[in-house]
């Protein structure tokens, strides 16, 4: 028989070293990833509650007082709070209504209206906005042109840089939200219990309105919370089409306070509120989308008959792609021509043709070129070391690793409680003075997209080593490798293709990055959509429209490698 | 001669314990399963074994060295021990031959000595043809198969196996009862063999070790367990039982409550007047329809109990009948199908002292 290994093992671990010994020796890599991620989550809260409730004279609420006694900033407030009900009800029927269509009902060209939808979702909302101004600009707006030109008038139809007009923007990019939500509560809801209905004589719009609904309620109302808590916290949308019209919202307020000269604290305080709301609303909807009925929804969902929609089918067809031209074609088209016209008002004709923006976007103007590559080396850096750190932190949640371990899922998901502006309230407070400096440099950006990014990084790292069944790790372990050996060998390697889309959702959200990015940037690490910002004040409508496709092309390009990975992948296609 | 020693291991799940006080000793070269009901605590101990788990209390031992107590656990990997497991947890990214070859990649051998060794062990369990599939490409008999090369390869001290045949079907399961028996006998490595079903420890094992709630109930060779039950759990839950309940009277024979007696064998023990039951297996009791043949049987000291037939069903291979006794009580009956008796029918159910075997509760 084989020698006994055990015979050169301590006895019983009667000291503490040869207790330690035993220990895992990876332990230091776990702990050292949770350890982590705690600074990195406690860090800048810390540091705007110290700086919103600190001065020189010590523990103080006046600044809390300052903000909420100045009727501008409680204008702010109220603005916000109007915009965010009213994208969140737009959203909600706009996205129910699409949701509904392509899961309940013979709708054709599903596919293509999931990928518009899908589209919407992956445009920046400050991109979309900057279109829209100029669709619907008061002076120069093309659908203005087109209405002057059709009707004759000297009116204006539209005019976007108004609250209206901002609700109408935000709420095109907020409804993927709740359109992905529903459609996956739609898919669920079994034909049966509309069968059911249908047995007792209800015909099928009655049975929509009934069942199918009221089952889908939770879903409308979490939906609704998404979106509000979507728009709260936008900052690209209301400063481009809200400022202009003095307009302000609570993050456009905030990023007053840091220009010249900079209240920093008030900012910070500023801050607070829009950080306690979010975390109730989240609280709210993990309520709501918890609660017993909801889940009675759940399960496989038994066969789906689909609505036949009849000669309906044209006219629903028409609103649809109506809705998608709104988010998707018109912008896109606008922004297309802007790019390759000398001036964009007038029509693309031979004479109007230029590549000038993009030569001058991609080899001319140096804010350009630094930007690109700052915000791809940026991306791609934050989406690595990103995906590793959710790597690690899920496997510790999941595989439960070490007591108080399932504690990190909080400071993992902390930062969908924290608007990007507040985040960078903070880590500007935090990382402007000893003994981490790192503003001016790219990393505190670095830092603001790692903690930005950890949620979404680490809820696909997670329910990926879910579907990884435990035992094939054991069975590596007691064949002689350590976990961490395991971890490189086995639960990477089937974990790939989840892993993939981790650090690409990663790397799409960061290169799109606006709200965090403006406050935090300096002169050397300025990137795409703060030089978008910055261009817009310049009037340099060409080399935006170029900027933003390149963001778009490069999303677009990132999701397909995806999906074209994943439908290749050997451990996936072989399970 | 033990080489696995566990002592007084006990670990605990938020309150219940999984595994309670149990004491164990596992030979060296020695087949042992540990046989229960799901929750009994098997695979728990299992666990502890391999040291996925650290126990609350207790310890245990492998050739004297201490490898789990609770204050010390020897990580897995460095046990020399090899696991089987119910999902077979074959590796889907690698070949049939790079999963076998895994465990040898940390034993810093040549890779021809690799290759030499993956063959070999590849032909013993039979898949040399299969070497370069992969695990999706299998039946669930292959992926237990390379479970098992997997598993041996690496020459482990000791190899554990939890419930590996669950997830096949009946057939198969059957098949490779005998294959895990072969393989043991070839490599003789001593083994650790956690099921819930009687048959499948009964074929594999030298030692059955039956637990029910994280205790160690009976330990014992299969014939020990079937035949000498020491509880009316392990009667139950290895093989089919009648159980009878009644006092004993102190003179070799039992007194049952409505005054049926039995004698037993080996009852000396028992206290005057304790209860007791005595369990009785359905294969053990013979059918008499004729009256003086059924005296001669009491002459030779059976115990002979007078009653009707209440059902039958036909097995092909066997006919298990109910037999309505006079006191109310019912026995059931597993009989060849060479004699066949209809319900209603009166009849003499026969049973020898030694297959009368008193049980605790």
């Amino acid at each position: 028989m084989a020698v006994s290994q055990t015979g050169t093992l301590d006895r019983a671990g009667h000291t503490g070293r040869s207790a330690f010994r035993f220990k895992d020796p990876t332990l230091p890599v776990w702990l050292g990833a949770a350890l982590f991620l705690v600074f990195l989550m406690l860090f800048p809260l810390g540091a705007i509650f110290r700086a919103s409730l600190w001065d020189d004279a010590g523990l103080t609420f006046n600044k809390y007082l300052e903000v909420f006694t100045n009727e501008q900033f409680l204008k702010a407030i109220w603005n916000t709070l109007i915009i965010s009900i009213w994208v969140g009800v737009i959203a909600v029927i706009i996205g129910a209504l699409l949701a509904w269509l392509v899961t309940r009902t013979d709708l054709p060209w599903k596919k293509p209206i999931r990928a518009l939808v899908m589209a919407s979702f992956v445009t920046p909302p400050f991109l979309g906005a900057f279109a829209w101004t100029l669709l619907a600009g008061p002076n120069a707006g093309a659908l203005n042109k087109l209405y002057r030109f059709v009707t004759g008038s000297e009116e204006a139809l539209f005019n976007i840089f108004t609250m209206p007009g901002l609700i109408f923007v935000m709420a095109l990019y907020s409804f993927p939200y709740v359109f992905s939500m529903i459609a996956n509560v739609c898919e669920l809801i079994s034909s049966d219990l509309e069968d059911a209905a249908e047995i007792l004589g209800a015909n099928k719009w009655r049975i929509a309105w009934t069942v199918t609904f009221p089952l889908a309620m939770p879903a409308l109302i979490g939906g609704f919370i998404l979106a509000f808590l979507h728009s709260l916290s936008l900052f690209g949308a209301p400063a481009i089409l809200g400022l202009p019209a003095g307009l302000h919202t609570i993050t456009t307020q905030i990023w007053a306070l840091f220009q010249y000269p900079p209240r920093l604290d008030m900012a910070a305080a500023f801050s607070v509120p829009l950080l306690l709301a979010t975390m109730v609303l989240i609280a709210a909807q993990k309520k709501i989308l918890g609660r017993r009925g909801f889940s009675t929804v759940g399960g496989k969902g038994g066969q789906k008959r689909l609505i036949r929609l009849g000669w309906r089918r044209f006219p629903v067809l028409v609103i649809v792609f109506g809705i998608l031209s709104l988010s998707i074609f018109l912008p896109y088209w606008i922004l297309l021509k802007a790019a390759l016209s000398k001036a964009w008002a007038m029509p693309l004709t031979w004479d109007n043709f230029t590549l000038n923006n993009l030569s001058f976007a991609f080899f001319q103007y140096d804010d350009t070129k630094l930007a690109i590559y700052n915000t791809f080396k940026l991306g791609i850096l934050t989406a690595t070391l990103g995906t590793l750190l959710a790597t690690l932190i899920a496997y510790i949640t999941n595989r439960n690793l070490f007591r108080g371990a399932r504690y990190l899922t909080f400071f993992a998901l902390a930062p969908l409680v924290i608007p990007g502006i507040v985040l960078a309230v903070g880590l500007f407070i935090a990382y402007t003075r000893p003994p981490l400096m790192l503003y001016g440099t790219v990393w505190i950006l670095f830092v603001a997209y790692l903690t930005k990014e950890m949620p979404i990084g680490f809820s696909q790292a997670e329910s990926t080593f879910k579907s990884i069944h435990p035992e094939l790790e054991d069975a590596s372990r007691v064949i002689g490798a350590n976990r961490l050996t395991t971890l490189v060998d086995v639960t990477a390697p089937l974990a790939r293709s989840g892993l993939i889309a981790a650090w690409s959702f990663i790397f799409i959200g960061v290169i799109r990055e606006l709200s965090a990015s403006i406050l935090l940037f300096a002169p050397k690490s300025k990137v795409v959509s703060v030089v978008i910002f910055d261009l817009k004040e310049e009037g340099q409508v060409g080399v935006i429209a170029v900027l933003g496709i390149l963001l778009l092309v490069v999303s677009f390009a990132v999701i397909l490698t995806v999906q074209w990975f994943a439908g290749r992948d050997p451990v996936a296609t072989r399970e | 001669m033990a080489i696995v020693s566990i002592r007084e291991l006990s670990k605990k799940f938020t309150e219940t314990a999984a595994v309670d006080d149990l004491d164990l000793e596992i030979g060296d070269g020695e087949f042992v399963s540990l046989l229960g009901p799901s929750g009994c605590g098997k695979t728990t101990t299992l666990r502890l074994l391999a040291g996925f788990l650290q126990p609350d209390g207790g310890e245990i031992r492998v050739g004297g060295e201490v490898i789990s107590s609770p204050t010390m656990v020897v990580p897995p990997e460095r046990r020399n021990m090899s696991m089987i497991f119910q999902s077979y947890a074959v590796w889907p990214h690698m070949t049939v031959a790079q999963n076998v070859a895994y465990g040898l990649k940390f034993k810093k051998l040549a890779k021809q000595e690799i290759d030499a060794k993956v063959n070999k062990l590849l032909g013993v369990v039979h898949l040399a043809e299969l070497k370069d599939r992969y695990s999706a490409e299998l039946s669930g008999g292959q992926q237990q198969r390379v479970a098992l090369a997997r598993a041996l390869v690496v020459e482990p001290q000791i190899l554990l196996m939890d419930e590996p045949l669950s997830n096949l079907d009946a057939n198969l399961r059957e098949e490779m009862r005998f294959e895990i028996r072969r393989l043991h006998e070839e490599f003789k490595i001593t083994t650790v063999y956690v099921t819930h079903d009687q048959a499948e420890a009964m074929a594999t094992s030298d030692r059955i070790a039956v637990l029910d709630h994280g205790r160690l109930i009976q330990a014992g060779s299969p014939a020990e367990i079937f035949n000498r039950p020491k509880t009316r759990f392990v009667a139950e839950f290895v093989g089919k039982a009648n159980i009878l309940n009644g006092r004993w009277d102190g003179d070799g024979q039992l007194l049952l409550s409505d005054g049926i007696k039995i004698r037993l064998a080996g009852g000396d023990l028992l206290e005057r007047s304790s209860a007791v039951s005595v369990c009785l297996r359905p294969h053990n009791i013979a059918l008499i329809a004729d009256d003086a043949e059924a005296r001669a049987m009491a002459e030779r000291s059976y115990n002979v109990f007078p009653g009707t037939i209440g059902r039958s069903i036909y097995f092909g291979d066997a006919v298990d009948y109910t037999v309505d006794l006079a006191s109310g009580a019912s026995l059931r009956v597993i009989a060849p199908p060479s004699q066949r008796f209809s319900p209603g029918q009166t009849i003499y159910a026969a049973a020898h002292p030694d297959h009368c075997v008193v049980v605790r509760d």
